[in-house]
């Protein structure tokens, strides 16, 4: 199994600051590993606070769950009364000591076999304001590591 | 001087260097004034604790504006500040060396927080950072 560097780890968040900037959102970025342990975490200047937890919790998140927090916030989706909330998704709420984030911007991180390597995060640019979100930043981040390997 | 993003990383840079130079893996966090994350790395291989811990030292040394060691002494038995550490503000408090506040003058404008070696070797680590960085201002 592949493991994350901080080289590789800076290189991400490098890239991920750099769609925040087109955005023209200060945002935090982290990268965490395969046990969802931070790897790196930068707050760019103007950020909020509570961007770099969130940003931390989102990419732990995405490796806890083995998938984009982007379907953690569709389980919770006020159009699935009924369906995922109602058939026990609401019991996601309270696990991993409530660090678990239901707001998209956090994807995990694959390696060639698919195995989850780690996670990366992103919070601060708003969702639907523009065309950029804390996804395409996070999946720019995760596409940087993929150039230097091929 | 106001922490920047640009300083965090200097700093953290050269924390990791003077840490790679002592062959210990750590972990390095910088606070800005009011105590939020700047920036933190951990080397590869380090321990997943260290990341905590360095951002607590980090936070504890910005927010007294003294080096976590010293604020150690408010627990004493014998000073009229013992009970402080079960207060409720904030549970990121640590009495262990390895976080020290930066300063612009008199200023305490963030802090930085190591862990990863013993409390000894990560204070050496901060002051070394902390020297590189702004030698050419203090």
């Amino acid at each position: 199994m592949e493991k994350i560097t901080l080289e590789m780890a800076e290189k991400m968040l490098e890239v991920a600051e750099r769609w925040a900037v087109l955005a023209g959102y200060p945002s935090s970025i982290a990268v965490v590993d395969e046990a969802g342990a931070v790897i790196a975490v930068h707050r760019m200047d103007g950020a909020g606070p509570m961007t770099t937890d969130i940003s931390i919790n989102k990419a732990f998140s995405a490796v806890y769950s083995g998938a984009p927090t982007l379907m953690l916030a569709r389980l919770l989706d006020p159009r699935m009364t009924g369906k995922t909330i109602g058939s026990g998704g609401l019991g996601l709420l309270t696990q991993a000591k409530l660090r678990l984030m239901f707001i998209p911007g956090g994807n995990p991180i694959r390696d060639g076999e698919m195995k989850v390597i780690g996670g990366i995060g992103c919070s601060g640019i708003p969702d639907g304001v523009g065309e950029i979100s804390d996804t395409t930043a996070v999946q720019a981040g995760y596409a940087a590591i993929y150039e230097e390997h091929d | 001087m106001v922490m920047n993003m640009d300083i965090a990383k200097k700093v953290i840079k050269a924390a990791i260097q003077q840490a790679q130079e002592m062959n210990r893996l750590c972990s390095v966090a910088v606070v800005d004034a009011r105590g939020f994350l700047v920036a933190l790395h951990r080397m590869d291989q380090a321990l997943i604790p260290t990341v905590d811990i360095a951002r607590d030292k980090a936070w504890t040394a910005a927010a007294f504006r003294m080096p976590s060691s010293d604020v150690g002494r408010f627990g004493d038995s014998s000073s009229p500040g013992y009970g402080f550490n079960t207060q409720n503000w904030n549970d990121r408090l640590t009495t262990i060396p390895g976080g020290l506040p930066i300063k612009d003058g008199d200023e305490v404008v963030g802090g930085v927080g190591v862990s990863g070696g013993t409390p000894e070797e990560d204070v050496t680590v901060c002051r070394a950072a902390l020297d590189k960085v702004f030698a050419s201002k203090a």
